[in-house]
């Protein structure tokens, strides 16, 4: 107890903590929001987001990114690694239930209205925060470079190849090539583990900033 | 329902607080409630991961096409949107409708839902359109993943 108090005079003494803390603590959070389960599904994705990173960092740090060793890396993960197979398989659900999770809060805000006046731009950054998890859960995909990831991401370069105006491009920066292999396999890890989570933090700190500065919105 | 109660309490305590909105202060009450929803949340998911855990498929073989191949389900709405749309409107081919639609006109319409809706209410009975254009959306969302998995 001592040891606690002796701690927060100090950095009180420094940085003010009596003027800082109490805003952040007691800032009131609507009735409503505590009571119905509803506002929890945003809350939910931002913690499985929480465990992506976490459990990410672990497989970043066995996985290769080569068509040689990818797959090899994560049959070692899954067969080998102590608890491996359990950090990559919350890994693979977390980023699941995010994406639910992501979807249904969208559709709650939706039929709350909650995007209305004077919360237009936190819908906005909402709907790049749902694109950025879907190009999180569609760069992922590819990494484990077995079957399905390949042709999956085959046909999902191939379609988005299509789009007009920009497919060419968006396909060409995605594969690297003509074909998916060396090239594609290392900008999807780049995109995945470096772009994407550099990007989500922003967007993140964009939503919760403008939350907080506009409070949580009012009745169904 | 005992903990809704204490909140209650703790809303009278507050009140003469000089708050914007009147509301249950964010440490403990509402914290309280994110950390048992975390609980749940991760506590399902490692029992869901333990059960089922991450597939691996055999290595990727650029000359061996499996079928069929499924996306991630989020994404399945699109093939069947692609596969559905067949009719060329003049000069522009179907196919490229069929991409065209689900990944830029949709995410566009997205957003630009709350310029779109100047209803200011946020009354879901004053907002009969806004929900009837909904729940379409939702319905032709879950009709194209279902198209996408039946017609494949």
């Amino acid at each position: 107890m001592t040891l606690s108090k002796t701690i927060y005079k100090w950095l009180d003494d420094r940085f003010k903590l009596r003027e800082l803390l109490p805003p952040i603590v007691k800032h009131p959070a609507p009735e409503y929001a505590v009571s119905n389960p509803l506002y929890c599904l945003g809350g939910t994705a931002f913690l499985c987001f929480l465990i992506l990173a976490t459990t990410g960092i672990f497989l970043a740090m066995y996985y290769k990114p080569t068509p040689a060793e990818a797959y090899k890396s994560v049959e070692r993960i899954m067969l080998e690694v102590p608890m491996g197979s359990l950090i990559r398989s919350v890994h693979h659900w977390a980023a699941n239930t995010m994406i639910a999770a992501v979807m249904l809060h969208m559709i709650r805000v939706y039929f709350m209205g909650a995007y209305k006046r004077p919360r237009e731009l936190n819908w906005v950054v909402g709907v790049f925060l749902f694109l950025t998890t879907t190009t999180f859960g569609f760069s992922g995909y590819l990494l484990p470079w077995d079957q399905l990831a390949y042709w999956a991401t085959k046909i999902g370069t191939g379609i988005a190849g299509s789009i007009p105006v920009m497919g060419q491009y968006i396909s060409l920066i995605l594969i690297g090539g003509n074909d998916l292999g060396a090239e594609t396999l290392t900008r999807f890890y780049a995109i995945h583990v470096l772009i994407l989570p550099a990007a989500i933090i922003t967007l993140l700190l964009l939503h919760f900033l403008m939350v907080r500065i506009q409070g949580i919105s009012g009745r169904l | 329902m005992a903990m809704t109660n204490k909140e209650l309490h703790g809303t009278e305590e507050h009140e003469h607080e000089p708050v914007r909105i009147r509301g249950l202060p964010f440490f403990p009450h509402f914290l309280l409630r994110e950390v048992v929803v975390m609980c749940l949340v991760a506590g399902s998911l490692i029992l869901l991961a333990s059960v089922y855990p991450a597939g691996l498929l055999k290595p990727a073989d650029p000359f061996d096409t499996p079928s069929p191949i499924y996306p991630e389900w989020y994404f399945l709405y699109v093939f069947g949107f692609l596969k559905f749309w067949t009719y060329n409107i003049g000069p522009i081919e179907a196919k490229i409708i069929g991409v065209t639609v689900p990944m830029v006109l949709w995410y566009g319409l997205l957003i630009l839902v709350p310029f779109i809706d100047r209803n200011p209410s946020t009354d879901i009975r004053k907002r009969k359109i806004a929900v009837v254009l909904g729940i379409i959306a939702l319905l032709g969302i879950l009709y194209f993943t279902y198209y996408s998995i039946v017609y494949h």
